[in-house]
């Protein structure tokens, strides 16, 4: 490895090549984004136009994020259950 | 029958080019703005893990190799960056252990979030790839149906 690629590589930061820090606050709102994407490309494949299509994303992405809030909800009160009647 | 072959492989064409790049599948078949959609929601996902796992350790079948068998899913990037992945392993060699984990090893809770947007990626584009092959040969999406009138028709 030639001194200024070591220099390179120890001293800059590179995009992709070294990693982004992410705050645990920050790792539920990661869903948001990813939830997006899984809309679009769950309507755009069974799209034949792209007509309405932002729409309906927009209606499967609610409904994707609605059924991990109830979700969530549900395994707290479950937890919650647990950790008062059986322990 | 050359017609049946050239459809053959159209379809064939489409998913290998799908596979290498997400959306260019459906840009062979001229459904360009489809095309676009697709590309960006599945780059988007997957370079979004990339940037925050960290190319050496997120595209590495020595780390986990079932998260690296959805990542070739999408085949032309994971390539790409298994490539950079053992390049850099093998220029950071000489490094202590504790600087080379902490510059280019990503952990909890990042970890875990390129991870699942990684794997996300690479399996939403085995859709895009199936619906590239589906609407080179039915020309119709993935999950199409027969128009009513059609259905009808054949049931009686």
């Amino acid at each position: 490895m030639t001194s200024a690629m070591h220099w390179l590589l120890a001293e800059v930061w590179i995009p992709f090549v070294n990693p982004i820090p992410v705050r645990p606050g920050v790792r539920l709102l990661m869903l948001l984004p990813l939830a997006l994407c899984v809309a679009v490309v769950y309507r755009a494949i069974r799209a034949r136009t792209l007509r309405g299509l932002p729409w309906y994303a927009l209606l499967t992405f609610l409904n994707i994020v609605g059924g991990m809030a109830l979700l969530a909800i549900g395994f707290y009160v479950l937890h919650e259950f647990v950790l008062h009647f059986w322990t | 029958m050359a017609s049946d072959v050239d459809q053959t492989v159209r379809t064939v064409q489409a998913g290998i080019l799908s596979w290498v790049l997400p959306g260019a599948g459906h840009f062979l078949l001229g459904q360009r703005a489809l095309a676009w959609v697709l590309f960006l929601a599945v780059s988007l996902p997957y370079w979004t893990g990339v940037a925050i796992g960290g190319v050496m350790n997120s595209v590495n079948p020595r780390v986990n190799k079932w998260l690296f068998a959805a990542e070739m899913l999408a085949g032309g990037y994971t390539s790409t960056c298994f490539v950079a992945s053992s390049t850099l392993q093998r220029q950071t060699a000489s490094m202590p252990i504790e600087e080379r984990f902490r510059r280019y090893i990503a952990i909890y809770p990042g970890s875990d979030v390129a991870q699942i947007y990684l794997a996300t990626a690479g399996l939403l584009n085995l859709l895009v790839i199936l619906d590239a092959m589906s609407r080179s040969q039915y020309g119709a999406p993935t999950f199409h149906r027969p128009p009513e009138s059609s259905a009808g028709a054949a049931a009686t």
